[in-house]
């Protein structure tokens, strides 16, 4: 039996709501047929108040086992530091965070904002906010650059706005039945088996990529989004194409462009008026390239696939 | 008998070398540039063939140091020989170019 608990800084819920939609497998599933023991979450906790304060003592004492500690949100420091305006069970949630990642197995991190700071920390980041062992881009975090749980492994970042619930399940079902020590970590600590192969891998539009024929419209059901709608499929790591939303679908497969969430930088531009869902160019060239391809192959790309592409890559080929 | 799409790709060809004086500079260096390009098309009556033309930028030959043309052009439909851009919407020849030019 693990023990996890699952607290909640500076969050939508956004990845509570997916935890909750899991289905392979679901949140029922880690209790029932994995011996997960929920101590308490922010939906589905049964303690209240002088009660649960109790539990959270004895997790930070060792009194109690803490082998999971679940992070969603960011790290809220404001004001001046002190935390204050985020405040749980009595005291800054931050003082939790630090006192709780000391004393816990494995700390994984589940959505943006617990990874690298996400949309709160954002500029001007009025709440000060962080990851727990990211700042966006930058190393360190609230955690700081050393930190390592007692299984030996840093934050275990699962990130995504939010998200994908399976990634959150399988990740917590990996660690909880001792195939923690199996995980293997990119840069950004996300494990490598979601974050490896690109949001493009196993996109529908990857023909009209290939093609060089662009979407032009939100919902069209030919082009591909990168061209104009700013989509940053190919050089977003997830593996929303392989993985699919409700086992049926992705934002690039309903005609909407991915705004590449699961990397350190999201949102993009900080949210510049017209930067949003329109790729960002320079002289007509793409200021983002795909991953590994520079601006000359690119241009030399496009005008032979646009030379070779066929006459059924200019019509709608996703008819139902 | 040609087709429509045929008519207007004529008399586009005969607008150009004609000497249509259209706006090729400044060609849009952001995103907002190209934006207001686009604002300024929207304005148009979707039927001024003309006014597309001088306020796209059109030119019958490959422009600028890199020789770009329609074909590499990400709105420009080879088979159909046609600018998908939903502010211009008109047939094109692969060898001319547009100041809205992307790839």
């Amino acid at each position: 039996m693990a023990n996890l608990l699952w607290l909640q800084g500076g969050a939508c819920s956004g990845n509570t709501m997916s935890f909750l939609n899991a289905e392979e497998p679901s949140a029922c599933d880690l209790v029932t047929d994995f011996g997960i023991n929920v101590l308490w979450h922010p939906s589905l906790g049964m303690e209240l108040g002088e009660n649960l304060r109790k539990m959270l003592h004895a997790l930070v004492s060792g009194a109690m086992p803490l082998d999971i500690f679940v992070f969603e949100g960011s790290v809220v420091n404001a004001p001046n530091g002190t935390g204050e305006w985020n405040r749980f069970a009595g005291r800054p949630m931050k003082d939790w965070v630090s006192d709780l990642a000391k004393v816990a197995g494995y700390t994984v991190a589940i959505g943006d904002c617990a990874t690298w700071g996400g949309i709160p920390a954002t500029a001007p980041n009025p709440s000060e906010s962080e990851g727990l062992q990211f700042l966006k881009r930058k190393h360190g975090g609230f955690l700081g650059p050393t930190y390592k749980s007692k299984a030996g492994l840093p934050v275990i970042n699962v990130p995504g706005c939010p998200a994908h619930p399976d990634w959150i399940t399988q990740i917590v079902v990996a660690v909880a039945t001792g195939r923690g020590g199996d995980l293997t970590l990119d840069e950004f600590q996300r494990p490598k088996t979601f974050f490896t192969s690109f949001t493009q891998t196993g996109c529908t539009r990857n023909m009209h990529f290939a093609y060089k024929v662009s979407a032009t419209e939100y919902g069209q059901r030919k082009g591909c989004l990168f061209y104009d709608l700013g989509c940053r499929g190919p050089m977003t790591h997830s593996p929303c194409n392989r993985i699919l939303w409700n086992r049926q679908s992705s934002k690039t497969r309903a005609g909407m462009p991915c705004m590449g969430c699961t990397e350190p930088e999201f949102p993009f531009f900080d949210l510049m008026p017209g930067t949003v869902f329109k790729t960002q160019t320079m002289m007509g060239v793409p200021k983002d390239m795909p991953l590994g391809v520079d601006k000359a192959g690119y241009i030399k790309l496009t005008a032979a696939a646009k030379a070779a592409s066929p006459a059924w890559a200019e019509e709608d080929i996703f008819v139902v | 008998m040609a087709s429509d799409k045929e008519v207007v790709l004529k008399a586009i060809a005969d607008m150009l070398e004609n000497g249509l004086k259209t706006e090729v500079e400044p060609f849009p260096e952001t995103d907002k540039e190209f934006g207001d390009i686009l604002l300024q098309l929207r304005r148009l009556d979707p039927k001024d063939l003309k006014g597309k033309l001088v306020v796209g930028g059109f030119v019958n030959h490959p422009y600028g140091p890199d020789n770009q043309r329609c074909l590499e052009c990400m709105y420009y439909l080879v088979h159909r020989r046609w600018c998908d851009l939903p502010e211009l919407a008109v047939p094109v020849e692969p060898e001319w170019w547009c100041r809205l030019w992307r790839i």
